[in-house]
């Protein structure tokens, strides 16, 4: 068997333009391919389940919703998921019904923030500004339904936040927002599958296979964009009463993980509408409820990225224990690494911009003791490596 | 004496009105992009005039590289390079030597090449494989494999663009030469404008018969606007200096004092470029002595600058699977404007 041979490793980051969070990417190469990559994430380490650890659980969301500022809400509503299930408390289906669409309109911006980074990775100011002005639309009717553009705050245990009840008017102008929205994103994604030169620099390029997509665990629009139909919102009781579609595509490369999300968000406005058309009357949030011990519940979420889990026990006081969180770029890294192989340098880039990391929400620290690899809780590191040791 | 003179104030003359105006050109471009972009973008002396100054006050930083006082002085190379490369195609240069030819322009713009080369092989920023990160821990990849700063990557890149990418503009260069069947810039504005030579100071020398409204002529334009697009590295030719991988490229550590230096070749070769082609393509040539002419040159060679602008704002960043065929493709063109220039 042939060894490959590697002339050289360039490194970028964690302190570079391109990447919008600190990490580093090392780059094995033979003249411009890359033959093998790794990526190291543990740049920015926020200790996030630390600071939950021993919180009442009311005010956890104060901290799950800033987990991540693109999908704040859906951190925060699989944060409250734990709960809700682990004590049976029930949401009345109006507050229901506002949550799904809160977070597709939140999918929808975060999409958008994805095509306005990959074109900026590819170099296409224009495409990328365009998707910019586009997202507008989405933080505009997130601060008009939760009163913030970034962080909506709308699930609370039990229900949604009063002040983020719908009112007839609000329901016209997200209708009449999403329809205009509509028209002006055909045109954007039509011009964009007309552009050769973006197309040249995408078709055939970051591919991830089925199979590979499957080893490496791949989640969300990337393993959908390889074939693999996955997707945890079709196992949501949440999602039952809503009619859409998974997108899968089989290409499984940077063209494919484009088009998926760019097709998916024609599915977010469908439920939106479904959601406006359907929104049945009633509370919007259940108070009959009481925070007793909670054994260990655990919450699986479709996140914009992919699987998220929330997973915490509640002891006899009502306080978190053990709180954990997945995000699901971890998920996807052994995947952003392996479609990078085989490809130019410019375009690996490209590729891990295509799986679209949020790398500040996941840095997790592994610990390899004894040839074995062991993966530690965040008391365990803070405890072990931390500064308080 | 007196041509002595004649060519010395021309040149004083060249350099005074072509520096000030190129710094203008990057704001329009820059402008034109904002706008396709839906914004409203800098005013029009930031990026080129303010740029320069602000970075002519910053407190210096001495670069990483091997040879820091002949990277620095690579800059003072490239302004001379420019200035010369400009000079030669101003018609009182023509006469010395044969500066005024087209191997006169093609060694410059081959030099000022080569400069990306040297400055990236040179320069060693800490942004790549200094960085305090713990790469090569107990288990890690790579352990032993050669690591390469990202600017000497670019370096490697700029060679490569040398080799290949700037064949479209030397080809399209040769076409007016071809076609005046000399190698003078002085014959080439011979067939196009011959009023020029006889013409006074305050004259307008209208061209009777430019080389663009030919067919060879028509398509070595758009091959010299590709290679004018490469040669300034902009976008989709920018790979020496694509943000994403290389950063800068060799002119990463330039700061302060270097900097603005830098702005200006760039900012130079904007106006250059753009001032030859008016010159070898439409017959109007620089002539610091004749100001219509002068002026002439100056508002048409703003073509360049603006087409640039509008084409970088719809193109992504080509990587060498793209960079190959489109140069070859254009050099083709080139080339077949090249015979039937020559039949």
């Amino acid at each position: 068997m042939s060894k490959k041979i590697i002339e050289k490793e360039i490194s970028i980051g964690p302190v570079h333009p391109a990447l919008i969070e600190p990490y580093r990417i090392r780059f094995f190469v033979n003249d411009e391919i890359v033959e093998d990559c790794e990526i190291n994430i543990n740049m920015a380490y926020r200790g996030i389940e630390r600071l939950l650890e021993g919180l009442p659980v009311e005010k956890a969301l104060l901290i799950t919703e800033r987990i991540c500022g693109i999908c704040s809400n859906v951190h925060a509503w699989n944060s409250v998921r734990v709960v809700e299930s682990g004590l049976k408390i029930e949401v009345p289906e109006r507050a229901n019904y506002i949550r799904v669409l809160i977070n597709e309109i939140q999918r929808i911006a975060s999409h958008l923030i994805f095509f306005g980074h990959a074109f900026e990775v590819i170099g296409h100011e224009t495409f990328a500004y365009r998707s910019f002005l586009l997202r507008e639309v989405f933080m505009d009717l997130m601060a008009y339904i939760g009163g913030n553009r970034v962080m909506p705050s709308v699930p609370v245990i039990g229900g949604i936040r009063p002040r983020a009840d719908l009112t007839d008017t609000l329901k016209r102008v997200i209708l009449e927002r999403v329809n205009d929205f509509e028209k002006k994103y055909k045109e954007y994604v039509d011009r964009i599958l007309a552009d050769p030169m973006v197309m040249s620099r995408l078709t055939g390029v970051g591919y991830l296979s089925k199979e590979d997509a499957i080893r490496y665990h791949a989640v969300g629009p990337t393993c959908r964009a390889s074939g693999v139909n996955y997707d945890v919102r079709t196992l949501m009781h949440e999602y039952k009463p809503f009619d859409f579609e998974v997108i899968v595509l089989t290409e499984g490369d940077n063209r494919a993980r484009i088009v998926q999300r760019a097709l998916e968000i024609f599915e977010c406005l469908k439920i939106i509408r479904q959601v406006i058309k359907n929104l049945p009357e009633g509370p919007v949030v259940n108070r009959n409820w009481t925070i007793r011990e909670m054994p260990f519940t655990t919450a699986y979420f479709e996140a914009f990225r992919g699987e998220l889990m929330h997973s915490y026990a509640l002891d006899s006081q009502g306080l978190i224990r053990n709180y954990k969180v997945r995000t699901p770029t971890p998920t996807n890294l052994a995947a952003m690494e392996k479609a990078c192989i085989g490809d130019h340098i410019t375009d690996a880039v490209v590729t891990i911009a295509s799986c679209d990391p949020c790398l500040t929400c996941c840095t997790r620290i592994e610990v390899v003791e004894s040839g074995k690899t062991k993966v530690m809780s965040d008391i365990e590191i803070v405890r072990k490596y931390g500064w308080r040791r | 004496m007196e041509v002595f003179l004649k060519i010395l104030i021309a040149s004083i003359l060249a350099i005074i009105i072509s520096v000030p105006y190129s710094l203008i050109l990057p704001g329009i471009e820059r402008k034109i992009q904002a706008r396709i972009q839906q914004r409203i973008g800098p005013p029009i002396l930031t990026p080129g005039l303010w740029a320069v100054l602000k970075f002519w006050y910053k407190k210096d930083v001495e670069p990483v590289a091997y040879l820091p006082k002949f990277y620095k002085s690579l800059i003072i190379f490239g302004i001379i390079i420019c200035i010369f490369l400009f000079l030669f195609s101003t018609p009182y240069w023509w006469q010395i030597l044969s500066w005024g030819s087209v191997l006169g322009l093609i060694g410059m713009l081959k030099l000022e090449e080569f400069l990306y080369v040297l400055m990236g092989s040179q320069s060693q920023s800490f942004l790549s494989t200094t960085m305090p990160v713990p790469d090569l821990a107990k288990g890690a990849k790579g352990i032993g494999i050669f690591r390469e700063f990202v600017e000497q990557h670019s370096a490697e890149r700029a060679i490569k663009m040398m080799a290949v990418g700037s064949l479209p503009l030397y080809i399209a260069l040769i076409v007016p030469f071809a076609i005046a069947k000399s190698g003078m810039i002085s014959d080439v504005i011979k067939i196009q404008n011959p009023l020029y030579f006889n013409s006074s100071w305050f004259s307008l020398p209208i061209p009777s018969s430019p080389i663009i409204f030919t067919v060879p002529g028509f398509l070595s334009a758009i091959v010299y606007f590709i290679g004018y697009v490469i040669l300034l590295n902009e976008r989709p030719f920018n790979i020496l200096k694509a943000k994403v991988d290389v950063i800068e490229g060799g002119i990463l550590e330039y700061a302060a004092k270097l900097r603005a230096g830098y702005y200006i070749i760039r900012n130079l070769m904007l106006f250059i470029l753009s001032s030859i082609f008016v010159t070898l393509f439409i017959g109007i040539p620089f002539d610091p002595f004749i100001p219509l002419c002068m002026i002439i040159n100056i508002v048409l060679s703003l073509i360049m600058p603006i087409a640039l602008s509008v084409f970088v704002a719809f193109s992504p960043i080509f990587t060498f699977r793209q960079i190959y065929p489109t140069a070859i493709g254009f050099s083709a063109i080139g080339a077949f404007a090249l015979i039937i220039s020559m039949i």
